[in-house]
């Protein structure tokens, strides 16, 4: 049974209908049962958005022309949208299900937000286009099928789903993404055909699978007889010429070396005071032992009286003693001042360690 | 018994006074053993038993920690004795009837002298009374500061305007006929202007490690400035000598080991400052206290063991234009006109007239302005200097900024600002500040001593780098000291905090919607201080 088409022309007698006028009249369309329309756009914005048919077994269909910006926007499973030629900025904003075609160029931030259904360009795509898909797994994974590329900044922090950019009629293009993007991208998969130059670090480019050549395989067919240039296949089913780009896992840290590792190896041999002073670049822990002491005591036996105060007393127990000559053992001594402080008769003299490098 | 005179000087007297509690003590020592001044040691005190009258007086004999009570051994206040102790029994607190200053002076017939910061800080911070309050909203986009590019590199070198370039047609293509002054592409942030010398080798490698660290491994392409030091040979023939800034200030220290290298030199460095003034002690020259002179410091630099005192003007030079004629001139002779060449000043309330002159040279040879305020840190300097001469950064950088402006010449001569930056926490904040004024960089030493472990502080804690005892082996040339320093922790430190100020910079450049280092956009900035307001030139708010 072929439906009856509700035919829109937007604009009579030189008066344009508004936006407003335009989607009002739609929703009381579908309202009446009407399921598909022709849209003889003059740029009003939103048009095929938010909007379901009235039986809920029914899809609905838009035929559109010259539509303004944000086709599609905020669009349900069940809604299909069909441009002849091209299309200004945000074809499909916030898509959540409707299948989206563009028989030529889309403006800038296509499929943008886009969390559901298929949006299909036959032409080049602008810049930020891609940006911030998800992916909802209660639902179906968002599509995003690009012909020839997409301007810089592209699948800019993007979350989930699915972009293909198949890269057709690029070979004098640097990149097939612009430069710069997927800046932020932490999820989903954008496979891309012919040249990447200056994607973001923060993801990853490696080669297709199984999976994803099945996945190709199956979804080019449909994609290119959406947009009517399935003579395309074999070209773009040459699968030596894709890769896929995913983020970086979460937990994947970009490693240097170390600083001391830099010095170890990278560094002027020896440090760059070797030729002239010898540093063995320990480091003395505080208070230190033996070379690193800052004070270090001295003993003048003259007045000793062995009374062995000094040697009992040292925290260290690094005072040793034979045939009443004391010393301290520097491996133990922290040069505190204690000996010095009880020594009954002034045998221990404590005196800087000052010394400089040689 | 030893009588008291009150002339003496007494504990009271001192600037910090050790509270000890020796019921907490274990007598391990360790206080005293870390105490790099002298300042504390072990002594046996008496106490009189409880006899009630009974008997003849005995005493107890207690072993106790001391304060020493001299001009020598008196304590700084650095607090290594709390840190060693295992049972918190010990600390320094400062002395609110500290008359320490008055005494030296009356004692020793000298000029008190002092380390790292001036501690009179009387009139408060301007950069903290700036705020960024012109943020991209729905005007102009903010930008993502952890994702969007940013361009953050400055010019260090002389920019010559369009109409100087010596551009002309040569048939249809555009040719340049005269030679253009050297400039560098850099990060904003200039490291260093620490002598060898003033800081302890392993101090100053540290900061070069960590200088050629940034560059190579993380591409922030910052550039150390070496100090009037000297410069080791082996840095000076490798590669990383291209990020470098040599310098020469008064002394001339250490250029002969310079020019004798340049033969083997595979790398130019990245400029060379002629350094008139320091911030911290402006119309002084540099001060090397003979402590610190040690044997390899003496031989890079020439000179036997003894003070150096650096004269505070370059001798030979007596006016501006002779300073371009000649000292700018053979600077930049010396590489052969390839490498950028600039002067580092004290703030002063003449430096616009400095800057003015600067702009007329007519050879273009003057390659950076650089202003040093008196917040900056020293190694040495008399603290009457300290304390009571200088200019604080902020509105003579913007004065000099507003000076170019107002001959549309602002950039030609890029302008870079220092001292005390960084002081109340954040460096980025201070730094993006003083770029919204008009610099075109900043530079910081003294917060590179702090991110190494100095303990001191701008309210009289340590500030003893002139004594050559610093306990933190960063202001030092004593072996033992020295060697508490760890050189890998410290240029990690460093790199650390490097990286995370490009982040915090970056946090600042996104809402104001700048990808580029927002040089002279002081539309950014607002203050609720109607004086601060009116005298940078922006926006008072309330």
């Amino acid at each position: 049974m072929t439906k009856e088409v509700f035919k829109i022309q937007t604009l009579t007698n030189n008066k344009r209908m508004s936006t407003q006028e335009l989607l009002q009249l739609i929703n009381s369309k579908i309202k009446e049962g009407y399921t598909d329309f022709d849209v003889q756009a003059c740029g009003q914005h939103n048009i095929g958005g938010s909007s379901w048919a009235l039986n809920p077994n029914e899809e609905l269909h838009f035929n559109i022309t010259n539509p303004g910006q944000r086709v599609g926007a905020m669009a349900l499973k069940g809604t299909n949208i069909y441009m002849e030629g091209s299309a200004p900025a945000d074809v499909g904003w916030l898509n959540s299900g409707a299948v989206i075609t563009v028989n030529g160029d889309c403006g800038d931030t296509a499929a943008h937000c886009a969390a559901g259904g298929k949006i299909y360009a036959a032409g080049r795509v602008g810049t930020r286009s891609g940006a911030l898909m998800k992916h909802d797994p209660k639902f179906d994974s968002p599509e995003f099928w690009v012909l020839k590329n997409t301007g810089s900044f592209s699948f800019e922090f993007m979350g989930g789903g699915i972009a293909v950019v198949c890269g057709w009629d690029c070979d004098d293009y640097e990149s097939v993404l612009g430069n710069r993007s997927c800046v932020g991208m932490v999820g989903g998969t954008i496979y891309v055909r012919g040249n990447i130059f200056g994607v973001a670090s923060c993801v990853e480019i490696i080669n297709l699978d199984d999976n994803d050549i099945n996945f190709l395989t199956e979804g080019m067919k449909q994609f290119l007889s959406q947009i009517n240039k399935s003579e395309l296949y074999e070209e773009l089913t040459d699968f030596s010429k894709w890769h896929k780009i995913v983020p970086m896992p979460q937990n994947h840290k970009q490693t240097n070396i170390t600083v001391a590792e830099f010095r170890k190896n990278n560094w002027i041999e020896g440090g760059i005071f070797g030729d002239f002073i010898h540093d063995d670049f320990v480091v003395n822990p505080l208070p230190a032992t033996s070379e690193g002491r800052v004070h270090i005591p001295l003993w003048h036996g003259d007045n000793c009286v062995a009374c062995d105060i000094c040697k009992n007393t040292c925290p260290q127990s690094a005072i040793n003693s034979e045939d009443k000559k004391y010393y301290t053992n520097s491996e133990n001594c922290i040069g505190c001042g204690i000996c010095e402080a009880v020594c009954p008769k002034n045998c221990w003299e404590i005196i800087s360690n000052r010394k400089e490098i040689s | 018994m030893q009588a008291v005179k009150i002339n003496k000087l007494h504990l009271d007297d001192l600037p910090w006074i050790i509270e000890y509690d020796e019921s907490k003590c274990i007598q391990c020592g360790k206080c005293s053993a870390s105490c790099s001044f002298g300042a504390i040691k072990p002594v046996v005190e008496l106490r009189r038993k409880p006899s009630g009258g009974l008997q003849k007086p005995s005493f107890d004999r207690l072993l106790v920690i001391k304060q020493q009570v001299s001009f020598e051994h008196h304590c700084r206040g650095c607090g290594m004795c709390s840190r060693v102790c295992p049972n918190g029994a010990i600390k320094a607190v400062r002395n609110p009837n500290d008359r320490y200053a008055v005494r030296y002076r009356a004692a020793k017939a000298d000029s008190l002298k002092k380390g790292g910061r001036s501690n009179l800080n009387t009139e408060g911070r301007t950069l903290d009374k700036i705020k960024i309050g012109r943020i991209s909203q729905m005007t102009d986009p903010s930008l993502d500061a952890a994702r969007h590019q940013f361009e953050l590199r400055t010019p260090f070198g002389r920019v010559l305007s369009a109409d100087k370039l010596g551009l002309h047609n040569d048939g249809g293509k555009m040719e340049l006929s005269t030679h253009l002054p050297p400039n560098r592409w850099i990060y904003p942030i200039i490291l260093g202007d620490m002598s060898i010398g003033a800081v302890s080798w392993r101090m100053w490698e540290a900061m070069a490690i960590a200088t050629a660290y940034l560059n190579e491994v993380m591409g922030i392409p910052v550039r150390m400035c070496t100090g009037e030091g000297g410069i080791p040979v082996r840095l000076l023939k490798s590669k990383y000598v291209k990020y470098m800034i040599l310098q020469i200030a008064s002394g001339h220290f250490g250029w002969n080991r310079i020019i004798q290298a340049m033969p083997d030199m595979v790398e130019d460095p990245a400029g060379i400052l002629i350094k008139i003034g320091q911030g911290a002690k402006p119309g002084d020259g540099g001060l090397l206290m003979a402590s610190k002179v040690a044997k390899y410091v003496q031989e890079i630099r020439g000179v036997p063991k003894a003070d150096l005192l650096s004269p505070p003007t370059h001798q030979g030079l007596y006016s501006i234009e002779e300073s371009v004629q000649k000292m700018f001139l053979s600077m930049n002779a010396a590489f052969n006109f390839r490498v950028p060449v600039a002067i580092k000043v004290a703030a002063s309330v003449t430096s616009v007239s400095v800057y003015n002159n600067l702009l007329r040279d007519p050879y273009n040879i003057v390659g950076g302005f650089f202003l040093d305020g008196l917040a900056a840190g020293t190694g040495a300097a008399h603290q009457i200097s300290l304390d009571h001469t200088g200019h604080p950064i902020t509105s003579k950088l913007r004065d000099c900024y507003l000076a170019a402006v107002h001959q549309g010449r602002q950039g030609e001569i890029p302008l870079f600002a220092g001292g005390g930056l960084g002081q109340t926490g954040s460096f980025a904040a201070d730094a993006f500040k003083l770029i919204c004024l008009g610099a075109n960089g900043v530079f910081t030493g003294r917060l590179l001593l702090e991110i190494a472990g100095c303990v001191g502080n701008e309210t009289g804690k340590c500030n003893a780098c002139n004594t050559g005892l610093c306990p933190a082996g960063i202001a030092t040339q004593d072996l033992c000291l020295t060697k508490r320093l760890d050189i890998d922790i410290v240029a990690q430190n460093i790199v650390n905090y490097f990286i995370a100020t490009d982040i915090e910079l970056k946090k600042l450049m996104g809402p104001i919607g700048n990808s580029t280092l927002p040089i002279g956009r002081s539309d950014a900035l607002i203050t609720v201080d109607k004086h601060i307001s009116n005298r940078l030139d922006i926006q008072y708010i309330c």
